[in-house]
């Protein structure tokens, strides 16, 4: 009965898993599954098959991002990343295109040399089909009269930019070439065209003069052979690409539009014929039009109506004008108001009716091609809208009213959805590109620390009075408490949150900076909702190098030098330093109470020397390794400079929070393993062509402690490693360089020891001081490597309060889009090899090795989410030993909180307090009806025994 | 259909820098079975990629191919290089696992060989062949080859809350054991009245010996189960006492239920 008990009492401390429930998804982690912001030519709704009723939202993003929104609540159906599939030199400086068309439920997509055509419903591959050498200018889906083709897919007509033009017609099922076009005459290459019957490619030709012509060619869309060639002399008003504002698509009769260059004229013609149609363009404002947009349906049974928008500095108006299909004239039909403040226009279509929807900051307003007279007006709620770059919408009539809704994309870069001047979402899209996050330090408790201060300052007496004053002024508070505690005590028990955690810091919020100058506040409590955001760069974008947290505030350092603070609960920016100096990176130096930072120039020297003690390590430019005694800055204490033909392509050292529970390894005959703990490890990583090596370095000093190469490792494969406690752990793809080896990817940990002897402590035995100048000892490095099946992009590890809890190895994997947390006793270096594990061994936990590890279900962290781009992942002990914060960013946004030995420190969700108070209850009846019975019971045994 | 011929030729020929036309595509299925019964319910974002050492002989990145409607992979033009590559062929979803293939293409871009491979062991090590080209029709031309993918395992993601079911309540040890006690508290005093008393007098003597009735009877006189174990001791190897009963038995009913108590409650 004993060993039972005690049985049942280890197995109690033994983890049994460390999956994830259900029940907790959505409650400890939250995901802003992102696609970048979406790129205005290539953003439409969309019904996804000819049968469905509802459209969904397609975008690519300028993040290459191509993806499916549920316009309902604005969440991601798919999405596929299209740069994987792209020649790595093409997706640099080429914008991606994305077209469809209205019942073929596929959409086909170009990313430099890619042109591929994917499923809209599920976001599969139909087909894909590359053009080396050559990039896509234009892409127009076939919409042919002629019946007889089958309805359900449409040929794609593809330009191609490079050394000459081709147009090429692909197919609708294969992306086989049909035919092709080439244009060697060396005229720029810019756009494409089609009718009905028609093919037009658009070109630039070059004037003798300056300016460009802009020349027609009408090919034979079965054939592909040149039919006939117009040129249409703008080369006193194009000047380049730029000039031309708009080349019609697909519309019953397409057009070309361009102004003159000091904007007096617009000039229209309608392809296939050889008018130019000249309009006055009527500004009143007094102030240059700075921008004019030509907005025209796509559709082909849509009327052939177009509008043209003005803006000015501070105005923005519209014209309306009509095509004559027979004569080929065009004529303006009517004109909206000149507004204040800026105004997006986007363009609808329902069956031959076109609708343009025109959104400022104060109203969304709906007009129909035909006439001026508004159809629909909303007025947005308050405050007046962020401005807006550009939108789409949908119209939907019923008689004579109308409903619309748009995605429309802020300057900001987030992607709103209005539907009848109402904001349904708000996907913020500019956190994709992500490039530092912290956690916020609260200030709640800053107060009482200040309080408490002021008590230890005061005399005897005073200090008291200060105390009771201050405790007076909490029992304000009381009534509220008291009226919140029924509440409390019901909610405590009917919902699903066990305990409130918020005391322990498990819902910090993140702040984070994006590449286009914002900064965002994320609230942990409420699924990453974005509490406040502020624009905090000066320019459009910067290059952030860390954000540093105090209480109450982050400041936030970006590479010129220069660095913002801002108050973390309402975004409000309370001061900036203007940049100094380039920066590479900003080093943190804990110089008495406040920390002090450092930039660290392009050459690895740190831009200010500190007084007092520490170091910095640094990585320079040309691939050094630097060591700087923080008080000088002009000579490096030591360099490390890799093998010629190796290149340092990362360091990494201890995380600042890395604590160690424990100074020894207790084995299974109770002896101990003494780890090798230094604080000044740096893990550094150089590749040569197809070799890695791993450097162990002593920071203080520049000593190799530890080397390790690995041949046929592919270097342009994602390498990362991680350093803590006393392992380090890195991965790589290797090749198979002998007949024994082995081909794929492969993670190596190593642990670092005082001594191969268990109670042994080295030479430096327990002595209290060391030096790392004079003969520091060698750690004793245990090491083990495992073939693991995918590759691993970055790597952090958990840190917890007191570094008691097991350490989990978070790994990104970038191809199956996870974040893992490997256990650190899966990844013990001494498991036993090609044996079981004696009984000793098994008392410690090892068990036999295998190289083959294949990551289990219960280590995904992101389990069935599809967190994709992520570059970084954080992690931040709490309060609560067992728990771990996780942030990862860079891509999508996602947080989750880790127990790697299980909460044992919290009550989780399956403890039932309702089961607890049942199990009472019934316990108290129990001994209600026991109690009578057993008096009774024992008076009896009184009196018989007595008697 | 003679324009697109063409037109691929020519495509090929800028791509290889030989005039060879042997490239072959290769198509990888997903049959559906036991673990994978529909294989159009994979998300999009399922890809597979081939992936070798990264030269400058093949200078190429890794090939990726996604799914398609019809739940295949499509490689299409298998690249050429200056010597044969052998690739790693891998299926990467984060729910499935799939077997890994081994893809031994020739330098100019046509197919050898097709094989399972093991992870963790010898590249050499081939498993099943997926096929192997003819060596007797060396001279035809592209061929496409499609294999078979294989769904080793789901992963699962979820651990499963455990319910509160009566069931599981009985099922417990603990419970079952205070069941019993509770059986022996309410039915020893009705067997021994059914007993003959001759028979009762016996069985008396005989239970103030025996250490495991004496316990029993312990329990029933209110004094719990036996406090003088020392658990601490005994989990530490320390050397067995003699039987905790016969101690119980002889301390009599003045074990306290303080230590009892606290044994359960750390059991619990």
């Amino acid at each position: 009965m004993w060993l039972q008990a005690t049985l049942l009492l280890l197995a109690s401390c033994v983890p049994s898993s460390l999956a994830i429930y259900h029940d907790e998804v959505n409650h400890i982690d939250y995901h802003h599954a992102l696609l970048g912001l979406p790129a205005s030519q290539s953003t439409f709704f969309l019904k996804p098959s000819a049968a469905s009723n509802a459209s969904l939202l397609y975008t690519l993003s300028e993040k290459s991002l191509l993806g499916a929104v549920n316009p309902k609540d604005g969440s991601l159906v798919w999405r596929q990343n299209l740069s994987r599939s792209a020649l790595p030199a093409a997706h640099n400086s080429a914008h991606g295109l994305l077209r469809a068309s209205e019942g073929t439920n596929a959409l086909v997509s170009a990313l430099g040399d890619y042109v591929s055509s994917w499923s809209a419903l599920d976001g599969k591959l139909i087909w894909e089909n590359w053009f080396e050498g050559e990039a896509v200018a234009d892409l127009e889906l076939l919409e042919l009269e002629d019946a007889s083709a089958a309805p359900s897919t449409k040929d794609t007509v593809a330009l191609f930019g490079g050394k000459a033009g081709v147009v090429r017609r692909l197919d609708g099922n294969s992306g086989k070439t049909k035919w092709e076009y080439l244009d060697e005459s060396g005229d720029i290459p810019f756009q494409l065209s089609s009718s009905a019957t028609e093919v037009f490619y658009v070109s630039l030709q070059p004037s003798a003069r300056k300016g460009y012509r802009i020349k027609v060619v009408s090919l034979d869309p079965m054939t592909g052979r040149q039919t006939q060639q117009q040129i249409l002399s703008s080369e006193g008003d194009v000047s380049s690409a730029d000039s031309v504002l708009f080349v019609g698509a697909n519309t019953a009769s397409p057009m070309i539009v361009w102004a003159d260059q000091s904007h007096k004229t617009l000039k229209v013609n309608v392809i296939g014929t050889k008018q130019v149609h000249a309009f006055d363009i009527d500004n009143t404002s007094g102030e240059s039009i700075s921008s004019i947009a030509v907005h025209a349906p796509k559709k082909l049974e849509s009327l052939p109506h177009f509008l043209v928008h003005y803006e000015t500095e501070s105005t923005t108006w519209a014209e309306v004008y009509h095509v004559d299909l027979k004569s080929a004239l065009v004529s303006k039909a009517y004109e909206l108001p000149r507004l204040q403040g800026w105004s997006v226009f986007s363009t609808s279509s329902k069956d031959a009716n076109v609708y343009f929807t025109r959104i400022t900051q104060s109203e969304t307003t709906v007009v129909s091609s035909a006439s001026h007279g508004v159809l629909g007006r909303w007025p947005h709620q308050a405050p007046p809208m962020e401005q807006a770059v550009h939108s789409v919408s949908e119209v939907v009539a019923k008689g004579d009213a109308v409903a619309v809704r748009s995605a429309t994309a802020l300057a900001s870069g987030d992607w709103e959805l209005i539907r009848n001047g109402q904001t349904e979402w708000t996907r913020y899209e500019a956190l994709a590109g992500a490039l530092a996050a912290a956690w916020v330090e609260e200030d709640a408790q800053e107060d009482l620390a200040h309080q408490l201060e002021v008590e230890g300052h005061e005399s005897l007496y005073g200090a008291y009075m200060h105390r009771v004053k201050r405790h007076a002024r909490d029992l304000q508070h009381l009534p509220e408490w008291l009226k919140e505690l029924p509440k409390r005590i019901l909610t405590s028990i009917l919902t699903d949150e066990v305990s409130n955690l918020d005391g322990f810091g498990i819902v910090r919020p993140v702040v984070v900076a994006t590449e286009n100058g914002r900064v965002y506040s994320l609230d942990a409590g409420k699924h990453g909702a974005v509490s406040w955001k502020v624009k905090a760069a000066e320019a459009e974008s910067w290059n952030v190098k860390a954000i540093l947290t105090q209480p109450g505030s982050a400041t936030i350092h970006a590479d010129d030098g220069s660095s913002v603070t801002l108050d973390v609960t309402s975004g409000e920016i309370l001061g900036r330093t203007p940049g100094t100096a380039k920066i590479r990176s900003v080093a943190v130096a804990y110089d008495g109470t406040a920390p002090v930072t450092v930039g660290i120039q392009d050459n690895g020297a740190p831009l200010e020397s500190v007084d007092g003690q520490g170091f910095f390590v640094t990585l320079s430019d040309d691939g050094r390794v630097l060591g700087w005694a923080a008080r000088d800055n002009q000579h490096p204490a030591w360099q490390f400079l890799p093998s010629p033909g190796q290149k340092i392509i990362h360091a990494t050292a201890r995380p600042s929070h890395d604590p160690v529970a424990s100074i020894g390894k207790v084995l299974g005959n109770r002896s101990v393993l003494y780890k090798y703990l230094s604080p000044n490890l740096a893990l550094i990583t150089a590749v040569g062509e197809s070799s890695a090596t791993f450097y162990l370095l002593d920071a203080i000093s520049g000593k190799i402690l530890h080397t390790s190469t690995h041949q046929g490792v592919d270097p342009t494969q994602p390498i990362s490693s991680v350093i803590s406690e006393n392992w380090f752990a890195y991965s790589f793809w290797a090749d198979a360089v002998d007949p024994s080896s082995s081909k794929g990817y492969q993670l190596v940990v190593s642990e670092l020891y005082e001594s191969p002897i268990p109670n042994d402590r080295g030479p430096l035995d327990s002595a209290s001081n060391y030096s790392s100048i004079s003969d520091l000892p060698l750690p004793h490095v245990i090491s083990q490597a495992f073939m693991i099946p995918e590759p691993i992009s970055h790597m952090a590890v958990t840190q917890t309060r007191q570094g008691i809890t097991v350490r989990q190895l978070l790994c990104t994997l970038p191809s199956s889009n996870s974040i893992i947390g490997i256990p650190r006793p899966v990844l013990d270096p001494r498991r036993p090899i090609g044996r079981d594990p004696t009984s000793t061994e098994a008392e410690e936990g090892l068990f036999k090795y295998s190289p083959f590890l294949e990551f289990e279900g219960k280590w995904y962290l992101s389990h069935s989410r599809d967190v994709s781009g992520i570059k970084t992942v954080l992690s931040t002990p709490t309060l609560l030993e067992s728990t771990s914060l996780i942030f990862a960013f860079g891509g999508d946004i996602f947080s989750t909180r880790a127990t790697p030995s299980q909460a044992f420190d919290v009550l989780g969700k399956g403890f039932s307090k309702l089961q607890l108070v049942m199990t009472i209850v019934a316990l108290t009846a129990g001994v209600i009806i026991l109690a009578p019975m057993v008096r009774r019971k024992q008076i009896n045994a009184i009196w018989k025994a007595s008697s | 259909m003679h324009f697109s011929l063409s037109s691929l030729s020519l495509f090929l020929v800028a791509l290889l820098s030989t005039t060879a036309l042997a490239t072959s595509a290769l198509t990888i299925t997903i049959p559906p079975s036991n673990l994978l019964p529909n294989p159009n319910v994979l998300p999009a974002g399922t890809h597979a990629t081939l992936t070798t050492l990264t030269t400058t002989g093949n200078n190429h990145r890794i090939l990726t191919a996604p799914l398609t409607r019809s739940a295949t992979f499509l490689f299409h033009h298998l690249p050429a290089s200056t010597k044969p590559e052998s690739y790693l062929l891998d299926i990467r979803s984060p729910e499935y696992i799939f077997a890994p293939l081994r893809v031994d293409v020739a330098a100019d871009g046509s197919l050898l060989g097709i094989w399972e491979t093991f992870r963790g062991n010898p590249w050499d090590n081939r498993g099943a062949e997926k096929f192997i080209v003819d060596a007797t029709a060396a001279t035809s031309t592209a061929s496409d080859v499609t294999v078979d993918a294989k769904v080793l395992v789901r992963r699962g993601f979820y651990e499963e809350r455990s319910k509160f079911s009566p069931m599981a309540l009985f099922k417990n040890p603990m419970i079952l054991m205070a069941l019993v006690a509770l059986g022996f508290t309410f039915g020893m005093p009705k067997l021994m009245e059914n007993m003959d008393p001759e028979m009762r007098a016996e069985f008396e003597k005989q239970s103030r010996s025996s250490p495991i009735s004496g316990a029993t009877r312990s329990a029933m006189t209110g004094g719990g189960t036996p406090g003088n174990f020392d658990l601490a001791g005994w989990m530490a190897g320390a050397t067995p006492r003699p039987a905790p009963g016969v101690e119980a038995a002889t301390s009599g009913g003045v074990t306290t239920g303080r230590e009892s108590g606290g044994a359960s409650r750390r059991r619990g």
